[in-house]
């Protein structure tokens, strides 16, 4: 188990959603809104369903700082803040990447990540520009 | 927290936060709504015990007594659904106890709101919030009750004092919010309108406790307007609020008359991977006025200052050290004056608190903390578990603290 893990840590992390999801591309500033929990729409005005990992996971702590640009303190904080004071809600958990890539191609307007070597074609990855 | 006698709130409030649980449970918003409206159904809550132990001086109960006090607790529960797109139905039922009575245990609504989003594109966000809504106010007021959005077991009492505390905390109305992102950052403003919660807390601190009388909240304002870089690194915001409300006398010889309450905060915070830098300033103008007996009416204004340093030191770990400012008169910062007129030690007018605390994530569900405050002066000791003549000037106090979380 040990290896393919370490190897894992090393892949590129991608975004990914649901195929119900009609979106090219998305920005860094709308990600980190969206995994900040205050975006709650997608353009086509859709729900959206964020799916992350725990917090002190490495998969996690990788793409809050190397893809969002933010620390996860902060987006812990951002969800505390919004569930406990009514304006907003906290994403959904999951522990593994083969977990997190079942709900998201299990739900729609879901959004998540995951490294490119669990990626199949039931979800769909979207470029950060 | 005392019982509300001017709002009825408390029992609407679970009454809505029941038939947000039926409508869920019974599926109508399944068929009639999203399809997984259920889904969306989130339930959270938070259990909090604090022992606090002080040398002199009592804070939240018997805390300078042989074993200190653990009248310091707070629970909460609270549910969110989204049965539409744009719909986000929130409630939270809080039982506290800061010393005082047993009977502040009695649940109350905290906040009990129907969000509606008006208007989302991919920047942009706008939307209103209907009901009982927490007021946005310095970065730590809406959720001020709970643990894990803290940095310390005390918020800085110079802004965040439990003396008026049922003034500032939700109000009954309505409040617009707004949301434009642009690549220079995130504005976000919030605007509200409603009517506060006043507690007895509120005529204890304006001297009106020892009248037969009744202070009822009047519609009032509150405002916030907040920067934020796109990392997250840096973050400005200010806050406003005027709060009104009318004393209704039921004593002969004293008329009627009317408060009025504008606090001012900034806020600002620098924010890094193992380090947080925050400050916030605020001012407070507090009036009484139209009375006709003298020495009722007056027109003050308050000072609190506040510089926090946090220390992220290891994975689950961090620290923090504070030095927190309150002045209660900008024009008598001695307490000369109030000394003078009779109202206590000169010390009970100002507050210079140097904190230190340590939290531990023990669990990502579990909080344990830790602190010592170095105070001079009892500015925000709450007056409830004090006479102020029988307070001192310099004191010391250490607090601990286990909160858990679902």
């Amino acid at each position: 188990m040990l290896p393919s893990h370490a190897v894992a840590l090393s892949e590129e992390l991608l975004l990914i959603v649901h195929p119900s999801v009609e979106h090219q591309r998305i920005t860094r500033n709308t990600a980190r809104a969206v995994f900040a929990m205050r975006q709650r729409t997608w353009p086509d005005g859709q729900a959206i369903h964020v799916v992350v990992m725990p917090n002190g996971h490495p998969t996690h702590e990788r793409f809050t700082k190397e893809i969002l640009g933010v620390y996860p303190h902060q987006l812990q904080l951002s969800w505390d803040r919004l569930v406990f004071s009514g304006t907003g809600q906290a994403p959904d958990q999951v522990s593994t990447p083969r977990s997190m890539l079942e709900r998201i191609a299990t739900t729609p307007g879901a959004v998540g990540y995951i490294e490119r070597g669990y990626v199949d074609e039931r979800v769909q990855v979207v470029p950060m520009d | 927290m005392s019982v509300c006698k001017s709002c009825p709130w408390t029992r609407a409030g679970a009454r809505l936060l029941l038939s947000v649980l039926s409508l869920t449970l019974g599926g109508w918003g399944q068929s009639v709504w999203a399809n997984d409206a259920m889904d969306t159904l989130q339930l959270h809550g938070f259990i909090s015990q604090a022992w606090v132990v002080s040398d002199h001086n009592r804070f939240f109960g018997p805390s300078s007594e042989d074993q200190g006090s653990f009248q310091f607790t707070e629970i909460g529960l609270n549910a969110s659904i989204r049965p539409h797109r744009d719909v986000l139905l929130a409630a939270q039922i809080l039982s506290r106890r800061a010393g005082g009575e047993r009977d502040d245990m009695r649940p109350e609504l905290d906040h009990g709101v129907f969000d509606y989003q008006a208007y989302a594109d991919a920047t942009t966000r706008i939307g209103t919030q209907i009901g009982r809504f927490k007021n946005p106010f310095g970065f730590y007021n809406q959720t001020r009750d709970i643990a894990f959005t803290r940095p310390s077991i005390l918020l800085p009492q110079s802004i965040y004092f439990d003396r008026t505390r049922s003034l500032g905390l939700a109000a009954d109305g309505i409040a617009v919010y707004g949301e434009k992102r642009i690549p220079l950052g995130t504005f976000r403003a919030q605007v509200g309108a409603g009517r506060p919660q006043i507690d007895d807390d509120v005529s204890a601190t304006l001297g009106l406790d020892g009248h037969p009388g009744e202070l009822a909240s009047d519609t009032s304002f509150i405002g916030q307007v907040l920067y934020e870089h796109p990392t997250g690194n840096f973050t400005a915001a200010l806050s406003a609020a005027e709060v009104n409300g009318t004393y209704e006398s039921s004593l002969p010889g004293l008329n009627d008359g009317q408060m009025r309450f504008q606090p001012w905060i900034l806020s600002l915070q620098y924010d890094q991977e193992f380090w947080t830098l925050t400050t916030e300033y605020a001012i407070r103008n507090v009036a009484l006025q139209g009375f006709d007996a003298p020495g009722v009416d007056f027109d003050i204004a308050g000072e609190s200052w506040y510089v926090q340093y946090l220390r992220r030191f290891h994975r689950d770990w961090q620290w923090l050290l504070r030095y927190d400012v309150l002045v209660s008169n900008r024009d008598d910062r001695s307490g000369r004056w109030l000394e003078a007129r009779g109202n206590g030690p000169d010390h009970g007018s100002y507050a210079r608190d140097l904190a230190f605390g340590l939290q531990w994530r023990a669990h990502p569900r579990l909080l344990l903390s830790t602190e010592y405050h170095y105070v001079e002066g009892t500015g925000w000791l709450p007056n409830q578990d004090n006479p102020p003549d029988e307070t001192q000037k310099y004191w010391n106090m250490w607090l601990f603290q286990a909160s858990w979380r679902f």
